[in-house]
Protein backbone atom coordinates (compact mmCIF):
# COMPACT_ATOMS: atom_id res chain seq x y z
CA UNK A 1 0.00 0.00 0.00
CA UNK A 2 2.64 1.94 -0.63
CA UNK A 3 1.09 3.86 -3.42
CA UNK A 4 -1.96 5.81 -2.22
CA UNK A 5 -1.90 9.19 -3.22
CA UNK A 6 -4.23 11.86 -1.57
CA UNK A 7 -5.55 14.23 -4.15
CA UNK A 8 -5.06 14.29 -7.45
CA UNK A 9 -1.66 16.30 -7.68
CA UNK A 10 0.53 15.70 -10.69
CA UNK A 11 3.29 17.74 -10.51
CA UNK A 12 4.27 20.35 -13.17
CA UNK A 13 5.28 23.85 -13.36
CA UNK A 14 3.24 25.51 -15.69
CA UNK A 15 1.81 29.14 -14.61
CA UNK A 16 -0.97 27.37 -12.80
CA UNK A 17 1.63 25.79 -10.30
CA UNK A 18 3.15 29.41 -9.98
CA UNK A 19 -0.07 30.76 -8.51
CA UNK A 20 -0.96 31.45 -5.31
CA UNK A 21 -3.47 28.68 -3.64
CA UNK A 22 -5.27 31.42 -1.93
CA UNK A 23 -5.92 32.84 -5.45
CA UNK A 24 -6.50 29.85 -7.61
CA UNK A 25 -9.16 29.18 -4.33
CA UNK A 26 -11.10 32.50 -5.18
CA UNK A 27 -10.85 32.53 -9.02
CA UNK A 28 -12.92 29.04 -8.35
CA UNK A 29 -15.17 30.53 -6.53
CA UNK A 30 -15.82 33.67 -8.63
CA UNK A 31 -15.89 31.50 -11.75
CA UNK A 32 -18.25 29.14 -10.46
CA UNK A 33 -20.47 32.04 -9.97
CA UNK A 34 -20.35 33.29 -13.63
CA UNK A 35 -20.91 29.58 -14.25
CA UNK A 36 -24.49 30.01 -12.68
CA UNK A 37 -25.33 33.43 -13.93
CA UNK A 38 -24.91 32.64 -17.61
CA UNK A 39 -28.00 31.17 -19.24
CA UNK A 40 -27.25 31.62 -23.15
CA UNK A 41 -25.65 28.41 -24.31
CA UNK A 42 -23.61 30.07 -26.76
CA UNK A 43 -22.05 31.75 -23.83
CA UNK A 44 -21.83 28.99 -21.58
CA UNK A 45 -19.54 27.10 -24.52
CA UNK A 46 -17.26 30.39 -24.75
CA UNK A 47 -16.39 29.81 -21.13
CA UNK A 48 -15.94 26.33 -21.87
CA UNK A 49 -13.65 26.92 -25.07
CA UNK A 50 -11.65 29.36 -22.89
CA UNK A 51 -11.27 26.91 -19.62
CA UNK A 52 -9.92 24.23 -22.57
CA UNK A 53 -7.53 27.02 -23.38
CA UNK A 54 -6.06 27.58 -20.47
CA UNK A 55 -5.87 23.66 -19.82
CA UNK A 56 -3.67 23.57 -22.94
CA UNK A 57 -1.60 26.43 -21.35
CA UNK A 58 -1.61 24.96 -18.44
CA UNK A 59 -0.36 22.11 -19.58
CA UNK A 60 -2.98 19.75 -17.53
CA UNK A 61 -3.82 16.50 -20.12
CA UNK A 62 -7.49 16.63 -21.28
CA UNK A 63 -7.24 12.74 -19.92
CA UNK A 64 -7.02 13.94 -16.42
CA UNK A 65 -10.11 16.16 -16.29
CA UNK A 66 -12.21 13.16 -17.81
CA UNK A 67 -10.82 11.16 -14.89
CA UNK A 68 -12.35 13.72 -12.90
CA UNK A 69 -15.56 13.71 -14.22
CA UNK A 70 -16.37 10.12 -13.90
CA UNK A 71 -17.54 10.42 -10.24
CA UNK A 72 -20.27 12.14 -11.48
CA UNK A 73 -21.11 10.61 -14.56
CA UNK A 74 -24.28 8.96 -12.68
CA UNK A 75 -25.63 12.60 -11.31
CA UNK A 76 -24.79 13.78 -14.93
CA UNK A 77 -26.52 11.01 -16.62
CA UNK A 78 -29.91 11.62 -14.12
CA UNK A 79 -29.74 15.30 -14.76
CA UNK A 80 -29.79 14.92 -18.34
CA UNK A 81 -32.86 12.26 -18.35
CA UNK A 82 -34.59 14.50 -16.19
CA UNK A 83 -34.37 17.61 -18.38
CA UNK A 84 -34.87 15.42 -21.43
CA UNK A 85 -38.03 14.25 -19.94
CA UNK A 86 -39.87 17.41 -18.15
CA UNK A 87 -38.87 20.72 -20.01
CA UNK A 88 -41.66 20.55 -22.84
CA UNK A 89 -40.62 23.67 -24.86
CA UNK A 90 -39.69 24.00 -28.61
CA UNK A 91 -40.41 21.39 -31.30
CA UNK A 92 -41.54 18.04 -30.69
CA UNK A 93 -38.51 16.09 -32.25
CA UNK A 94 -39.29 12.68 -31.10
CA UNK A 95 -42.63 11.32 -29.96
CA UNK A 96 -43.71 7.52 -29.85
CA UNK A 97 -45.43 5.00 -28.21
CA UNK A 98 -44.05 2.74 -26.20
CA UNK A 99 -45.71 -0.88 -26.01
CA UNK A 100 -45.30 -2.53 -22.53
CA UNK A 101 -46.65 -6.58 -23.20
CA UNK A 102 -45.19 -9.44 -21.23
CA UNK A 103 -43.14 -9.76 -24.56
CA UNK A 104 -41.60 -7.00 -24.85
CA UNK A 105 -40.98 -7.01 -20.67
CA UNK A 106 -39.59 -10.14 -21.24
CA UNK A 107 -37.26 -8.80 -24.07
CA UNK A 108 -36.19 -5.59 -21.82
CA UNK A 109 -35.37 -8.45 -18.97
CA UNK A 110 -33.47 -10.03 -21.53
CA UNK A 111 -31.15 -6.84 -22.49
CA UNK A 112 -30.47 -6.00 -18.90
CA UNK A 113 -29.76 -9.31 -17.68
CA UNK A 114 -27.16 -9.98 -21.17
CA UNK A 115 -25.94 -6.17 -20.46
CA UNK A 116 -25.36 -7.29 -16.39
CA UNK A 117 -23.38 -10.30 -17.54
CA UNK A 118 -21.22 -9.02 -20.58
CA UNK A 119 -20.57 -5.71 -19.36
CA UNK A 120 -17.27 -6.47 -17.28
CA UNK A 121 -15.50 -7.55 -20.48
CA UNK A 122 -16.24 -4.68 -21.89
CA UNK A 123 -13.89 -1.35 -22.24
CA UNK A 124 -16.32 1.03 -22.57
CA UNK A 125 -18.85 1.02 -19.97
CA UNK A 126 -20.50 4.01 -20.07
CA UNK A 127 -21.25 3.83 -23.73
CA UNK A 128 -22.08 0.48 -22.92
CA UNK A 129 -24.78 1.40 -20.44
CA UNK A 130 -26.10 4.30 -22.91
CA UNK A 131 -26.56 1.69 -25.40
CA UNK A 132 -28.55 -1.06 -23.31
CA UNK A 133 -30.85 1.98 -22.62
CA UNK A 134 -31.35 2.94 -26.08
CA UNK A 135 -31.61 -0.97 -26.95
CA UNK A 136 -34.55 -1.32 -24.30
CA UNK A 137 -36.25 1.61 -25.14
CA UNK A 138 -36.41 0.58 -29.31
CA UNK A 139 -37.83 -2.55 -27.87
CA UNK A 140 -40.83 -1.01 -26.59
CA UNK A 141 -41.17 1.84 -29.11
CA UNK A 142 -40.40 -0.35 -32.51
CA UNK A 143 -41.26 -3.98 -31.89
CA UNK A 144 -44.67 -3.88 -30.58
CA UNK A 145 -45.18 -7.78 -30.35
CA UNK A 146 -47.54 -9.46 -27.88
CA UNK A 147 -50.80 -7.60 -26.38
CA UNK A 148 -49.68 -4.33 -24.22
CA UNK A 149 -51.34 -4.24 -21.07
CA UNK A 150 -50.62 -0.69 -20.87
CA UNK A 151 -49.05 2.18 -23.30
CA UNK A 152 -46.95 5.34 -22.58
CA UNK A 153 -46.01 7.85 -24.90
CA UNK A 154 -41.84 9.41 -24.70
CA UNK A 155 -42.07 12.58 -25.96
CA UNK A 156 -38.72 15.14 -26.44
CA UNK A 157 -39.20 18.69 -27.58
CA UNK A 158 -35.76 20.77 -28.87
CA UNK A 159 -36.02 22.71 -25.40
CA UNK A 160 -35.31 19.55 -23.18
CA UNK A 161 -32.22 18.83 -25.31
CA UNK A 162 -30.94 22.14 -24.91
CA UNK A 163 -32.01 22.35 -21.45
CA UNK A 164 -30.16 19.09 -20.26
CA UNK A 165 -27.13 19.98 -22.42
CA UNK A 166 -27.35 23.02 -21.02
CA UNK A 167 -27.19 22.03 -17.54
CA UNK A 168 -24.68 19.39 -18.80
CA UNK A 169 -22.07 21.91 -20.02
CA UNK A 170 -22.64 23.77 -16.40
CA UNK A 171 -21.68 21.05 -14.82
CA UNK A 172 -18.97 20.12 -16.25
CA UNK A 173 -17.34 23.26 -16.33
CA UNK A 174 -17.51 23.41 -12.54
CA UNK A 175 -16.08 19.51 -11.82
CA UNK A 176 -13.30 20.66 -14.59
CA UNK A 177 -12.95 24.01 -12.00
CA UNK A 178 -12.34 22.16 -9.15
CA UNK A 179 -10.11 19.16 -10.84
CA UNK A 180 -7.63 22.38 -12.30
CA UNK A 181 -7.23 23.90 -8.63
CA UNK A 182 -6.61 19.81 -7.18
CA UNK A 183 -4.42 18.68 -9.99
CA UNK A 184 -2.01 21.72 -9.77
CA UNK A 185 -1.97 22.48 -5.96
CA UNK A 186 -0.06 20.41 -3.16
CA UNK A 187 -3.06 19.44 -0.71
CA UNK A 188 -0.78 20.84 2.16
CA UNK A 189 -0.62 24.10 0.13
CA UNK A 190 -4.58 23.64 -0.25
CA UNK A 191 -4.79 23.60 3.37
CA UNK A 192 -2.89 26.60 4.03
CA UNK A 193 -4.36 28.41 1.25
CA UNK A 194 -7.98 27.61 2.82
CA UNK A 195 -6.29 28.35 6.39
CA UNK A 196 -5.51 31.76 5.09
CA UNK A 197 -8.92 32.75 3.52
CA UNK A 198 -10.61 31.08 6.59
CA UNK A 199 -8.86 33.66 8.81
CA UNK A 200 -11.63 36.29 9.03
CA UNK A 201 -13.59 33.40 10.70
CA UNK A 202 -11.75 34.07 13.91
CA UNK A 203 -14.07 37.14 14.39
CA UNK A 204 -16.81 34.03 14.98
CA UNK A 205 -14.63 32.17 17.14
CA UNK A 206 -14.12 29.59 14.54
CA UNK A 207 -9.59 28.92 14.64
CA UNK A 208 -9.25 28.52 10.99
CA UNK A 209 -5.77 27.31 12.30
CA UNK A 210 -6.69 24.39 13.94
CA UNK A 211 -9.44 23.59 11.15
CA UNK A 212 -6.18 23.69 9.08
CA UNK A 213 -4.69 21.36 11.49
CA UNK A 214 -6.97 19.21 11.41
CA UNK A 215 -7.43 18.76 7.63
CA UNK A 216 -4.04 17.96 7.48
CA UNK A 217 -3.98 15.05 10.28
CA UNK A 218 -6.42 13.45 8.58
CA UNK A 219 -4.56 13.92 5.24
CA UNK A 220 -1.60 12.49 6.80
CA UNK A 221 -3.06 9.59 8.95
CA UNK A 222 -5.74 8.54 5.33
CA UNK A 223 -2.92 6.27 4.30
CA UNK A 224 -1.55 4.67 7.60
CA UNK A 225 -5.27 4.10 8.05
CA UNK A 226 -6.27 2.62 4.79
CA UNK A 227 -3.13 0.14 5.25
CA UNK A 228 -4.25 -0.89 8.90
CA UNK A 229 -7.65 -1.69 7.07
CA UNK A 230 -5.98 -3.77 4.97
CA UNK A 231 -4.18 -5.25 7.78
CA UNK A 232 -7.26 -6.04 9.84
CA UNK A 233 -9.42 -7.24 7.11
CA UNK A 234 -6.69 -9.71 6.27
CA UNK A 235 -6.31 -10.90 10.02
CA UNK A 236 -10.61 -11.34 10.25
CA UNK A 237 -10.32 -13.12 7.11
CA UNK A 238 -7.88 -15.57 8.53
CA UNK A 239 -10.24 -16.09 11.28
CA UNK A 240 -12.72 -16.77 8.56
CA UNK A 241 -14.80 -13.63 7.67
CA UNK A 242 -15.34 -13.76 4.11
CA UNK A 243 -15.58 -9.59 2.92
CA UNK A 244 -16.34 -10.56 -0.81
CA UNK A 245 -20.04 -12.80 -0.60
CA UNK A 246 -22.51 -12.66 1.91
CA UNK A 247 -25.86 -11.60 2.25
CA UNK A 248 -27.08 -8.51 4.08
CA UNK A 249 -26.91 -9.94 7.04
CA UNK A 250 -23.13 -11.18 6.57
CA UNK A 251 -22.47 -7.94 5.03
CA UNK A 252 -23.11 -6.39 8.74
CA UNK A 253 -20.81 -8.54 10.36
CA UNK A 254 -17.95 -8.00 8.34
CA UNK A 255 -18.60 -3.89 8.55
CA UNK A 256 -18.52 -4.51 12.51
CA UNK A 257 -15.74 -6.57 12.67
CA UNK A 258 -13.99 -4.26 10.78
CA UNK A 259 -15.24 -0.97 11.88
CA UNK A 260 -14.46 -1.70 16.04
CA UNK A 261 -10.96 -2.80 15.69
CA UNK A 262 -10.53 0.22 13.38
CA UNK A 263 -11.76 2.65 15.80
CA UNK A 264 -9.83 1.19 19.08
CA UNK A 265 -6.61 1.23 17.50
CA UNK A 266 -7.81 4.96 15.83
CA UNK A 267 -8.17 6.11 19.79
CA UNK A 268 -5.18 4.66 20.74
CA UNK A 269 -3.55 6.47 17.85
CA UNK A 270 -4.78 9.86 18.52
CA UNK A 271 -4.12 9.28 22.34
CA UNK A 272 -0.42 8.76 21.65
CA UNK A 273 -0.46 11.57 18.99
CA UNK A 274 -1.66 13.88 21.20
CA UNK A 275 1.05 13.11 23.52
CA UNK A 276 3.52 13.09 20.49
CA UNK A 277 2.54 16.82 19.52
CA UNK A 278 2.41 18.30 23.07
CA UNK A 279 5.79 16.79 24.16
CA UNK A 280 7.02 18.71 21.41
CA UNK A 281 5.73 21.76 22.67
CA UNK A 282 2.21 22.05 20.62
CA UNK A 283 -0.20 24.29 22.87
CA UNK A 284 -3.94 24.67 21.05
CA UNK A 285 -4.18 28.02 20.49
CA UNK A 286 -0.89 29.68 20.98
CA UNK A 287 0.53 31.24 18.15
CA UNK A 288 3.51 29.24 16.13
CA UNK A 289 6.12 29.88 13.35
CA UNK A 290 4.98 28.49 9.61
CA UNK A 291 7.36 26.86 7.95
CA UNK A 292 5.63 27.48 4.56
CA UNK A 293 4.23 30.67 3.47
CA UNK A 294 2.11 32.08 0.37
CA UNK A 295 3.26 34.47 -1.56
CA UNK A 296 0.65 36.38 -3.80
CA UNK A 297 2.11 37.33 -7.04
CA UNK A 298 1.38 40.16 -10.15
CA UNK A 299 -0.49 36.53 -11.85
CA UNK A 300 -2.63 36.29 -8.59
CA UNK A 301 -3.83 39.80 -8.73
CA UNK A 302 -4.58 39.86 -12.73
CA UNK A 303 -6.33 36.22 -12.43
CA UNK A 304 -8.70 37.81 -9.52
CA UNK A 305 -9.25 40.83 -11.25
CA UNK A 306 -9.89 39.09 -14.66
CA UNK A 307 -12.14 36.21 -12.98
CA UNK A 308 -14.26 38.99 -10.95
CA UNK A 309 -14.75 40.86 -13.91
CA UNK A 310 -16.55 38.16 -15.44
CA UNK A 311 -19.32 38.49 -12.72
CA UNK A 312 -20.68 41.69 -14.00
CA UNK A 313 -20.10 41.04 -17.70
CA UNK A 314 -22.49 37.49 -17.12
CA UNK A 315 -24.94 39.55 -15.32
CA UNK A 316 -24.62 42.53 -17.86
CA UNK A 317 -25.38 39.94 -20.75
CA UNK A 318 -28.08 38.10 -18.97
CA UNK A 319 -29.88 41.64 -18.43
CA UNK A 320 -28.95 42.58 -22.55
CA UNK A 321 -30.15 39.64 -23.58
CA UNK A 322 -33.62 39.42 -21.33
CA UNK B 1 20.16 16.95 35.38
CA UNK B 2 16.94 15.18 36.35
CA UNK B 3 15.82 14.57 40.06
CA UNK B 4 13.12 12.54 40.83
CA UNK B 5 11.81 12.31 44.46
CA UNK B 6 8.98 9.96 46.30
CA UNK B 7 7.03 10.12 42.88
CA UNK B 8 3.83 8.33 42.94
CA UNK B 9 1.17 7.74 40.91
CA UNK B 10 -1.82 6.55 39.68
CA UNK B 11 -4.36 5.84 36.63
CA UNK B 12 -7.14 6.24 39.05
CA UNK B 13 -7.34 2.69 39.86
CA UNK B 14 -5.56 1.09 42.78
CA UNK B 15 -2.99 0.08 42.92
CA UNK B 16 -0.34 2.64 41.97
CA UNK B 17 1.45 2.06 39.09
CA UNK B 18 4.58 4.04 40.42
CA UNK B 19 5.46 3.78 44.31
CA UNK B 20 7.94 6.21 45.77
CA UNK B 21 10.34 6.25 43.08
CA UNK B 22 13.65 7.95 43.82
CA UNK B 23 16.46 9.32 41.22
CA UNK B 24 19.20 11.34 39.97
CA UNK B 25 20.19 11.45 36.21
CA UNK B 26 23.56 13.63 35.50
CA UNK B 27 23.85 16.02 32.96
CA UNK B 28 25.49 14.06 30.13
CA UNK B 29 24.84 10.67 31.02
CA UNK B 30 23.03 7.52 29.35
CA UNK B 31 21.07 5.63 31.27
CA UNK B 32 18.68 2.59 30.69
CA UNK B 33 15.24 2.09 32.18
CA UNK B 34 14.43 -1.82 32.44
CA UNK B 35 11.77 -3.65 33.64
CA UNK B 36 8.85 -5.76 32.77
CA UNK B 37 5.56 -4.72 30.27
CA UNK B 38 3.25 -2.65 32.89
CA UNK B 39 6.38 -2.09 35.07
CA UNK B 40 5.50 2.12 34.91
CA UNK B 41 8.62 2.80 32.77
CA UNK B 42 6.50 5.03 30.01
CA UNK B 43 4.69 6.33 32.71
CA UNK B 44 7.53 7.77 34.45
CA UNK B 45 8.61 9.27 31.09
CA UNK B 46 5.34 10.98 30.63
CA UNK B 47 5.85 12.20 33.81
CA UNK B 48 9.23 13.66 33.38
CA UNK B 49 7.88 15.64 30.41
CA UNK B 50 5.03 16.14 32.12
CA UNK B 51 2.28 14.80 30.01
CA UNK B 52 1.09 12.94 33.53
CA UNK B 53 1.21 14.84 36.67
CA UNK B 54 2.47 12.87 39.93
CA UNK B 55 0.08 11.93 42.68
CA UNK B 56 3.10 12.55 45.15
CA UNK B 57 6.38 13.56 45.05
CA UNK B 58 8.52 16.11 42.67
CA UNK B 59 10.22 16.15 40.07
CA UNK B 60 13.26 18.50 38.95
CA UNK B 61 14.36 19.04 35.40
CA UNK B 62 18.18 21.46 35.66
CA UNK B 63 16.84 23.34 38.56
CA UNK B 64 13.12 23.84 37.88
CA UNK B 65 10.42 22.19 39.47
CA UNK B 66 7.53 20.52 37.45
CA UNK B 67 4.30 22.31 37.94
CA UNK B 68 1.32 23.27 35.60
CA UNK B 69 3.29 26.63 35.34
CA UNK B 70 6.77 25.14 34.56
CA UNK B 71 6.56 23.03 32.12
CA UNK B 72 6.22 24.39 28.78
CA UNK B 73 9.81 25.25 30.12
CA UNK B 74 10.70 21.92 30.74
CA UNK B 75 9.20 20.54 27.37
CA UNK B 76 12.37 22.63 25.60
CA UNK B 77 14.94 20.71 27.67
CA UNK B 78 13.25 17.37 27.47
CA UNK B 79 12.57 16.26 24.19
CA UNK B 80 11.05 12.14 23.73
CA UNK B 81 10.76 9.27 21.21
CA UNK B 82 8.31 6.87 21.52
CA UNK B 83 7.65 3.38 20.47
CA UNK B 84 5.11 4.02 17.05
CA UNK B 85 7.14 5.22 14.44
CA UNK B 86 3.35 5.98 12.87
CA UNK B 87 2.27 7.68 15.65
CA UNK B 88 4.38 10.50 16.55
CA UNK B 89 4.65 12.07 12.76
CA UNK B 90 2.27 14.60 12.94
CA UNK B 91 3.59 16.56 9.73
CA UNK B 92 2.51 15.52 6.29
CA UNK B 93 6.12 15.64 4.56
CA UNK B 94 9.42 14.69 6.57
CA UNK B 95 10.28 17.73 6.41
CA UNK B 96 7.26 19.19 7.65
CA UNK B 97 7.59 16.46 11.01
CA UNK B 98 10.76 18.04 11.83
CA UNK B 99 9.40 21.38 11.38
CA UNK B 100 6.58 20.98 14.15
CA UNK B 101 8.29 21.30 17.11
CA UNK B 102 10.16 24.20 15.88
CA UNK B 103 7.27 25.81 14.82
CA UNK B 104 5.52 25.49 18.06
CA UNK B 105 8.69 26.73 19.55
CA UNK B 106 8.27 30.33 17.46
CA UNK B 107 11.69 30.20 15.75
CA UNK B 108 11.69 31.91 13.15
CA UNK B 109 11.35 30.91 9.41
CA UNK B 110 15.12 31.01 8.64
CA UNK B 111 16.41 29.56 11.66
CA UNK B 112 13.86 26.59 10.87
CA UNK B 113 15.15 25.88 7.43
CA UNK B 114 18.58 25.65 8.18
CA UNK B 115 17.75 23.45 10.94
CA UNK B 116 15.92 20.95 8.86
CA UNK B 117 18.80 20.83 6.56
CA UNK B 118 21.25 20.32 9.97
CA UNK B 119 19.55 17.89 11.30
CA UNK B 120 18.07 15.82 8.14
CA UNK B 121 21.87 15.62 7.37
CA UNK B 122 22.37 14.35 10.54
CA UNK B 123 20.16 11.60 11.01
CA UNK B 124 20.22 11.28 7.00
CA UNK B 125 17.22 11.87 5.99
CA UNK B 126 17.93 14.89 3.44
CA UNK B 127 17.05 13.09 0.31
CA UNK B 128 13.58 12.18 1.79
CA UNK B 129 12.62 15.42 2.84
CA UNK B 130 9.47 15.78 0.59
CA UNK B 131 8.74 12.14 1.11
CA UNK B 132 5.48 11.47 2.92
CA UNK B 133 5.46 9.10 6.08
CA UNK B 134 4.28 6.32 4.02
CA UNK B 135 6.14 6.24 1.53
CA UNK B 136 9.31 5.67 4.85
CA UNK B 137 10.15 2.53 6.62
CA UNK B 138 9.56 2.51 10.47
CA UNK B 139 13.03 3.20 10.75
CA UNK B 140 13.66 6.14 8.60
CA UNK B 141 10.04 7.48 10.65
CA UNK B 142 11.86 6.98 13.98
CA UNK B 143 14.84 8.70 12.50
CA UNK B 144 12.88 12.06 11.22
CA UNK B 145 11.40 11.82 14.76
CA UNK B 146 14.96 12.19 16.40
CA UNK B 147 15.37 14.69 13.55
CA UNK B 148 12.43 16.72 14.99
CA UNK B 149 13.55 16.39 18.84
CA UNK B 150 17.06 17.77 18.19
CA UNK B 151 15.88 20.51 16.05
CA UNK B 152 14.54 21.60 19.01
CA UNK B 153 17.81 21.32 20.93
CA UNK B 154 16.82 20.02 23.89
CA UNK B 155 19.77 18.60 26.49
CA UNK B 156 17.84 15.40 27.83
CA UNK B 157 16.35 13.08 25.10
CA UNK B 158 14.03 9.89 26.12
CA UNK B 159 13.60 6.95 23.92
CA UNK B 160 10.72 5.21 25.05
CA UNK B 161 11.25 1.67 23.36
CA UNK B 162 12.24 3.77 20.39
CA UNK B 163 14.07 1.11 18.62
CA UNK B 164 11.15 -1.84 19.63
CA UNK B 165 9.28 -1.85 16.27
CA UNK B 166 11.94 -1.61 14.04
CA UNK B 167 14.43 -4.64 12.43
CA UNK B 168 17.59 -5.22 13.12
CA UNK B 169 19.42 -2.56 10.89
CA UNK B 170 16.70 0.25 11.58
CA UNK B 171 17.66 -0.71 15.51
CA UNK B 172 21.41 -0.31 14.88
CA UNK B 173 21.19 2.67 13.14
CA UNK B 174 19.47 4.24 16.19
CA UNK B 175 21.80 2.85 18.35
CA UNK B 176 24.49 4.48 16.59
CA UNK B 177 22.65 7.58 17.43
CA UNK B 178 22.17 7.58 20.32
CA UNK B 179 26.09 7.14 20.93
CA UNK B 180 26.79 10.35 18.47
CA UNK B 181 24.19 11.85 20.59
CA UNK B 182 26.16 10.88 23.87
CA UNK B 183 29.33 12.39 22.33
CA UNK B 184 27.41 15.65 21.97
CA UNK B 185 27.14 16.14 25.41
CA UNK B 186 23.32 14.89 25.54
CA UNK B 187 21.98 13.19 28.54
CA UNK B 188 19.71 10.21 27.37
CA UNK B 189 17.35 8.11 28.64
CA UNK B 190 16.79 4.92 27.33
CA UNK B 191 14.08 2.71 27.68
CA UNK B 192 14.48 -0.95 26.39
CA UNK B 193 14.23 -4.38 27.05
CA UNK B 194 17.46 -4.82 24.56
CA UNK B 195 20.50 -5.72 26.01
CA UNK B 196 22.76 -4.24 22.75
CA UNK B 197 21.17 -1.17 23.84
CA UNK B 198 21.56 -1.55 27.92
CA UNK B 199 25.08 -2.47 27.77
CA UNK B 200 25.65 1.09 25.90
CA UNK B 201 24.26 3.19 28.71
CA UNK B 202 26.27 4.16 31.72
CA UNK B 203 23.80 3.39 34.24
CA UNK B 204 20.79 1.28 34.59
CA UNK B 205 17.77 1.88 36.40
CA UNK B 206 15.49 -1.31 37.10
CA UNK B 207 11.97 -1.09 37.81
CA UNK B 208 9.79 -3.40 39.21
CA UNK B 209 5.77 -3.41 39.46
CA UNK B 210 6.43 0.20 39.92
CA UNK B 211 9.13 0.03 42.21
CA UNK B 212 13.24 1.34 41.75
CA UNK B 213 14.44 -1.81 42.07
CA UNK B 214 18.12 -0.97 41.31
CA UNK B 215 20.02 2.26 39.79
CA UNK B 216 23.28 1.35 39.38
CA UNK B 217 26.75 1.90 36.93
CA UNK B 218 26.09 -0.59 34.12
CA UNK B 219 29.00 -2.16 34.63
CA UNK B 220 28.52 -2.61 38.28
CA UNK B 221 24.71 -4.12 37.62
CA UNK B 222 26.28 -6.34 34.59
CA UNK B 223 29.28 -7.96 36.60
CA UNK B 224 26.59 -8.23 39.93
CA UNK B 225 24.94 -11.52 39.90
CA UNK B 226 22.34 -11.02 42.46
CA UNK B 227 20.88 -7.62 40.90
CA UNK B 228 21.11 -9.24 37.60
CA UNK B 229 19.38 -12.22 38.68
CA UNK B 230 16.63 -9.64 39.80
CA UNK B 231 16.04 -7.67 36.63
CA UNK B 232 14.87 -8.86 33.89
CA UNK B 233 17.81 -8.36 31.33
CA UNK B 234 18.06 -10.85 28.31
CA UNK B 235 21.78 -11.43 28.84
CA UNK B 236 24.44 -12.07 26.13
CA UNK B 237 25.50 -15.16 25.84
CA UNK B 238 29.11 -14.31 26.69
CA UNK B 239 28.10 -12.35 29.70
CA UNK B 240 25.99 -15.72 31.16
CA UNK B 241 29.43 -17.73 30.09
CA UNK B 242 31.41 -15.25 32.39
CA UNK B 243 29.13 -15.14 35.01
CA UNK B 244 29.04 -19.32 35.05
CA UNK B 245 32.88 -19.40 34.85
CA UNK B 246 33.03 -16.80 37.62
CA UNK B 247 30.30 -19.52 39.62
CA UNK B 248 32.21 -22.35 38.63
CA UNK B 249 35.33 -20.73 40.84
CA UNK B 250 37.60 -21.32 37.86
CA UNK B 251 40.29 -19.16 37.84
CA UNK B 252 41.51 -17.48 34.23
CA UNK B 253 41.73 -14.25 34.31
CA UNK B 254 42.77 -13.38 30.72
CA UNK B 255 39.17 -15.74 29.76
CA UNK B 256 37.56 -13.84 31.96
CA UNK B 257 38.68 -10.81 30.65
CA UNK B 258 37.71 -11.36 27.10
CA UNK B 259 34.29 -12.82 27.96
CA UNK B 260 33.26 -9.43 30.15
CA UNK B 261 35.30 -7.19 26.96
CA UNK B 262 32.81 -9.54 24.61
CA UNK B 263 29.57 -8.48 26.47
CA UNK B 264 30.26 -5.35 26.33
CA UNK B 265 30.76 -4.42 22.60
CA UNK B 266 27.75 -3.48 20.93
N1 LIG C 1 -3.70 5.55 30.01
C1 LIG C 1 -3.74 4.59 30.95
N2 LIG C 1 -4.86 4.40 31.69
C2 LIG C 1 -4.89 3.44 32.64
N3 LIG C 1 -3.89 2.61 32.93
C3 LIG C 1 -2.75 2.75 32.24
C4 LIG C 1 -2.62 3.73 31.20
N4 LIG C 1 -1.37 3.63 30.67
C5 LIG C 1 -0.77 2.63 31.34
N5 LIG C 1 -1.57 2.10 32.27
C6 LIG C 1 -1.24 1.00 33.20
O1 LIG C 1 -0.14 1.42 33.95
C7 LIG C 1 0.79 0.39 34.13
C8 LIG C 1 2.17 0.84 33.66
O2 LIG C 1 2.12 1.11 32.27
P1 LIG C 1 3.38 1.64 31.45
O3 LIG C 1 3.94 2.79 32.16
O4 LIG C 1 2.92 1.84 30.07
O5 LIG C 1 4.35 0.39 31.55
P2 LIG C 1 5.64 0.04 30.66
O6 LIG C 1 5.94 1.19 29.79
O7 LIG C 1 6.70 -0.26 31.66
O8 LIG C 1 5.28 -1.19 29.89
C9 LIG C 1 0.26 -0.80 33.36
O9 LIG C 1 -0.33 -1.69 34.27
C10 LIG C 1 -0.77 -0.22 32.46
O10 LIG C 1 -1.81 -1.12 32.26
MG1 LIG D 1 5.98 1.37 27.66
Amino acid sequence: MNNIVIGQYIPGSSFLYKMDPRSKILALILLMVTTFVLTDIIQILVLLSVLLVILKLGGIPIGRIVKGLRPIIVLLFFTFTFQVLFIKTGRIILDETLHYSFYTILLAVGVVLFWMITKRFIKFKISYFLMMIVGILSIFMYYPIGDPFAQGQLVIYTGGLQGAFFIMVRLIIIVTLSTILTLTTKPTDLTLGLEQLLKPLSIIKVSAEEIALIISIALRYIPTLLDEANKIMLAQASRGVDFKEGKLKDKVVQIISLLVPMFIISFKRSDELANAMEARNFVPGNRRTRLHILTWQTIDTITIIITAITIPVAILLRVMLG
Amino acid sequence: MITVEHVSFDYHSQPDVLKDVSFTIDKGRWVSILGHNGSGKSTLAKLIVGLLKAKEGSITVDGIVLNEETVYQVRKKVGIVFQNPDNQFVGVTVEDDIAFGMENLCFTREEITKRIDKYAKQVGMEDYLSKEPHQLSGGQKQRVAIAGILAMDTDIIIFDEATSMLDPIGRDEILAFMQQLKHQGKTIITITHDMKEAVLSDEIIDLKEGQLLTHDKTKKVLQDKVTLNKSNLELLPSLKLYHKIKEAGIVNEELRDYLWQLSLQK
